[in-house]
């Protein structure tokens, strides 16, 4: 049992209610429980700004008004979705078969930097530019988490380590960029890439945003048919859920755990390219990634390795950001925000805990006799094979 | 605490658990004593692990009341059960694969010293070995030994920490017939020093030669309790299933060309260790090769060779002829060859995934499922919802997943998974361990269907009983190697016995 399932049984002794474990948990209501997670804890931020003094109806009414209010604030979310959501596909991908890579900010970052490298030397029209980019972007991405994902396959290195690592490695090339071999020596700014001169096509209606959104529309929705109806998805299922048993049913694990973790870094990498291609960002800096990997993990671990998920819980954080940018702007504190921000993440940790379990009524007089009978239920369950 | 042999361990009043609505403990009372062997007997699903998992503070009750000592208890935990000296050997081990032996039994043993050296802890565990009479390597690590061994470990473990009630759950389902007769003189030691010994099992044979007193359990109602003196085996088994039930089996002799043929076999253990040693064996179409041996001697070795899982050092593996050693797995299975493995959870399931996908583990590649690189669903569930019906497997639907089903149900649906790919060859290790009479009977007659239908049967099994009704050929390993190999008419079951020891033809003759 988890630590909370153990507290929240504890509680419950002393009514006439006890938590049973689900055996089976239905798409909705793990949906469902997350976003009353996250409603749940925007009441209670709520009312501690209350305690604090400060009108928390107002603060919560500038956020909505900040994204919703105006054009300008959807774009701003859906501009900050757009690599938070790539990088989110590529960890859930790995996810599915408990791999974690950790390292999708490296890989974003490779990516963006093998784009403007094509950008800022390449004649040619906009559309090949863009295309070469994109194909730049993707094979940087899967090189980059190549060394990590032939050690996991092939001398089972554990990934965790060797992807995060990379992240810094990256992170130092860009710098390097910047500040050296593709330095743009005309600009004000001086660490800073020279800017490609292609960007995407805009959606028909933004002003801002490119038709990069519809981009984790596609992998999101590709990914869902591949583990749906095909053997690969079966395969990779497989894998995550029993590597012997993928073993003994002729599945060639190394092989597989090799090439899914090259996608996921070529997810990653693309996610580089369509940040860089939006209007106004088509140079590179130091800053380039907002921690977007980092951002991108925490949907995919949230959302449960659910391609929608990631795509719902992508959208939410990416607005809660875009609403917490704006908030400053107001006078709220930064501090404020970021706590704000840990409280709503949370909130969507317990809801998908909460998920899995239920309140179910004792009868009276077992209720006298035999308190919190489920627990040692739930706890052998969890002890067992 | 110890005494007359009358005065109650343990009692259990009025248990009752339901477990998702379905009951699996209906008001049972149960009573143990001080220097008893309680045999409690029971078919797969009676509830006699329920119950045992109610007295060692596992599950915890819906009704009743459990009393130690005269005294009513209330388990929270095993630690509870443990504190009151209630102690339990699962079916499914709790050992942690990487540490040692040595480490395992000293893992969360309150005598254990706080500052200890390797040396000391290898040391403290053989002394304690000698004190119990069961050995294993104290400095070998917890995967690398057989099922048989990791068992004994874990008996180690539970009687490290002082039970006095001592639950032991099929203990014997993975043992040989020398390794079982082994712990029975423990159990009875054990016994005689004051200890009760509550003893789930469902092998007749057993409960007669070990018990005091027996209790049995059908469909989660007690049937009776009573003095094991004076009671016969079919009265048992009338008690546990509600009929007598007795396969027959007609043996064959096959002449003729070989199927599966292996000259010269030699492979190496997960350790590294020879365990197959130049090898001859041969297994003709339309019969059952039965492998009588202790588990451990390299069984475990030959199936994954044959069937592609472990790498040949030296040696040929054919199967009509054709070269079965240079296949990959997904080859050999393509070519006919059927799997039932030793490790049936562990290497042929997975768990997390739904009863469909798991159906379909061995042969979703194939043309029936997958039209290039589409899976086609539908088929798919059709197919698991078949494969439930005709091996009568009892799942709420073939969308949940896997673990939720019972042990007898997962082995009843991998059994018959593979005996349907196997169209030239099935290998089946220890098929019916753990199974209860009637599931044991079916995954027998299962195998026969095979054989009548001309399939080669290479069947390995631990139980010798097994080995000698089913084996239409007998062959006994001994570390690696063959020591004889029998005609059912011919094969004796002490010289057999010998051999499986380690004694020599020529010994075992004299």
């Amino acid at each position: 049992m988890t630590p909370l399932g153990s507290i929240a049984s504890a509680v419950l002794r002393a009514t006439p209610w006890r938590l049973e474990r689900r055996l089976e948990v239905e798409a909705r209501r793990a949906a469902l429980s997350r976003i009353g997670g996250a409603v749940g804890a925007m009441v209670l931020v709520g009312i501690l700004l209350l305690l604090t003094g400060r009108n928390a109806f107002w603060i919560f009414w500038q956020a909505l008004d900040a994204i919703f209010g105006r054009q300008r604030g959807i774009e701003g979310a859906a501009l900050r979705a757009i690599p938070i959501l790539m990088t989110a596909l590529g960890v859930a991908l790995s996810l599915r078969m408990k791999v974690w890579n950790i390292g999708s900010d490296g890989q974003f970052l490779m990516g963006a930097l093998a784009a403007v490298g094509v950008g800022i030397h390449m004649d040619g029209p906009g559309w090949l530019v863009l295309i070469l980019m994109a194909v730049a972007a993707t094979l940087a991405g899967a090189v980059w988490i190549l060394v990590p994902a032939l050690a996991r396959a092939y001398w089972d290195v554990n990934e965790i380590i060797t992807t995060l690592l990379l992240n810094f490695v990256a992170l130092q090339l860009v710098t390097w960029s910047a500040l050296g071999f593709w330095r743009d020596k005309e600009a004000a700014v001086i660490q800073s890439t020279r800017e490609v001169s292609h960007t995407l096509p805009g959606l028909p209606g933004a002003n801002s945003v490119t038709i990069a959104l519809l981009v984790p529309l596609v992998i999101a929705a590709a990914l869902w048919w591949v583990f749906r109806s095909t053997t690969i998805g079966y395969e990779i299922d497989t894998i995550g859920g029993n590597p012997r048993a993928a073993g003994f049913a002729g599945i060639a694990v190394r092989r597989r755990i090799l090439v899914v973790m090259l996608f996921t870094g070529a997810i990653a990498g693309l996610g580089g390219m369509l940040q860089l291609s939006a209007p106004g960002a088509q140079a590179m800096n130091a800053g380039f990634s907002a921690q977007f990997g980092l951002s991108g993990f925490i949907v995919a671990a949230l959302a449960g390795a659910s391609f929608w998920g990631v795509i719902g819980g992508g959208l939410f954080i990416a607005s809660m950001f875009y609403a917490g940018i704006v908030l400053q702007t107001k006078g709220l504190s930064v501090y404020i925000i970021f706590a704000i921000y840990g409280v709503i993440l949370t909130g969507i940790a317990l809801g998908e805990i909460a998920a899995r379990y239920r309140v179910v009524r004792r009868d009276a007089d077992e209720a006298a006799s035999h308190p919190g009978a489920a627990v040692g239920t739930e706890a052998s369950r969890e002890a067992g094979p | 605490m110890t005494g007359d042999g009358t005065r109650p361990s343990v009692e259990a009043r009025g248990i009752s658990k339901a477990f998702g609505g379905v009951a699996a403990l209906d008001a049972v009372d149960f009573e143990v004593r001080w220097s008893e062997v309680h045999a409690l007997v029971g078919e797969n699903g009676a509830g006699k692990t329920t119950l045992c998992n109610i007295l060692a503070g596992i599950y915890r009750a819906d009704a009743g009341q459990v009393l130690v000592d005269g005294a009513e208890r209330d388990f929270r935990s095993p630690a509870h059960a443990i504190d009151a000296g209630i102690g339990m050997v699962h079916q499914h081990f709790r050992l942690v694969e990487p540490m040692t032996v040595a480490e395992n039994i000293h893992l969360g043993w309150p005598e254990t010293p706080g500052v200890v050296s390797q040396r000391a802890l290898v040391d403290r565990t053989e002394q304690f070995m000698g004190e119990m009479g069961l050995h294993v390597d104290p400095t070998a690590r917890i995967w690398q030994l057989s099922v048989g061994e990791q068992q004994r470990v874990e008996i180690l473990r539970v009687l490290a920490r002082g039970a006095r009630v001592l639950i032991l759950d099929e203990p014997t389902a993975v043992l040989t017939a020398k390794e079982a007769d082994d712990l029975f003189r423990v159990i009875r030691e054990l016994a005689a020093s004051g200890l009760s010994i509550i003893f789930i099992t469902h092998k007749l044979r057993e409960v007669l030669a070990v018990s005091d007193r027996l209790t049995v359990l059908r469909q989660g109602v007690r049937e009776i309790t009573r003095p094991t003196e004076g009671a016969t085996a079919s009265e048992i088994a009338r008690l546990m299933t509600g009929e007598e039930r007795v396969l027959d089996v007609e043996h064959r002799t096959v002449t003729g060309q070989a199927a599966l043929e292996l000259k010269g076999v030699s492979a190496l253990n997960d350790r590294g260790i020879e365990a197959l040693h130049d090898l001859d064996l041969t297994v003709r179409s339309g019969e059952i090769l039965g492998i009588a041996g202790v588990s451990g001697n390299g069984q475990s070795e030959l199936a994954e060779v044959i069937c592609a899982l472990r790498p040949l050092q030296s040696g040929s593996i054919t199967l009509d002829g054709a070269d079965l050693a240079s296949l990959s797995v997904r080859a050999v299975t393509d070519i006919g060859v059927g799997h039932i493995p030793e490790d049936r959870i562990g290497m042929g399931m997975v768990l997390s995934a739904p009863v469909k996908d798991n159906a379909v583990l061995h042969n979703y590649w194939t043309e029936e499922f997958s039209q290039g690189l589409t899976l086609d669903r539908q088929g798919v569930i059709n197919f698991a919802k078949q494969l439930v019906e005709t091996a009568r497997v009892q799942t709420r639907s073939v969308f949940s997943t896997a673990g939720q089903m019972s042990g007898g149900n997962q082995q009843r649906l991998v059994a018959r998974r593979e005996a349907l790919a196997a169209d030239r060859l099935l290998v089946a290790a220890h098929p019916t361990r753990g199974l209860d009479v009637n599931a044991a009977q079916e995954v027998r007659s299962t195998l026969i269907d095979k054989r009548d239908s001309g399939c080669a049967v290479l069947l390995i099994s631990d139980d010798l009983d097994e080995v000698l009704l089913m084996g239409d050929r007998i062959a006994v390993m001994y570390e690696g190697r063959i020591m004889g190999v029998f005609d059912s008419a011919d094969a004796d079951r002490e010289h057999i016995g010998l051999l499986m020891g380690g004694h020599s033809a020529v010994e075992a003759a004299s």
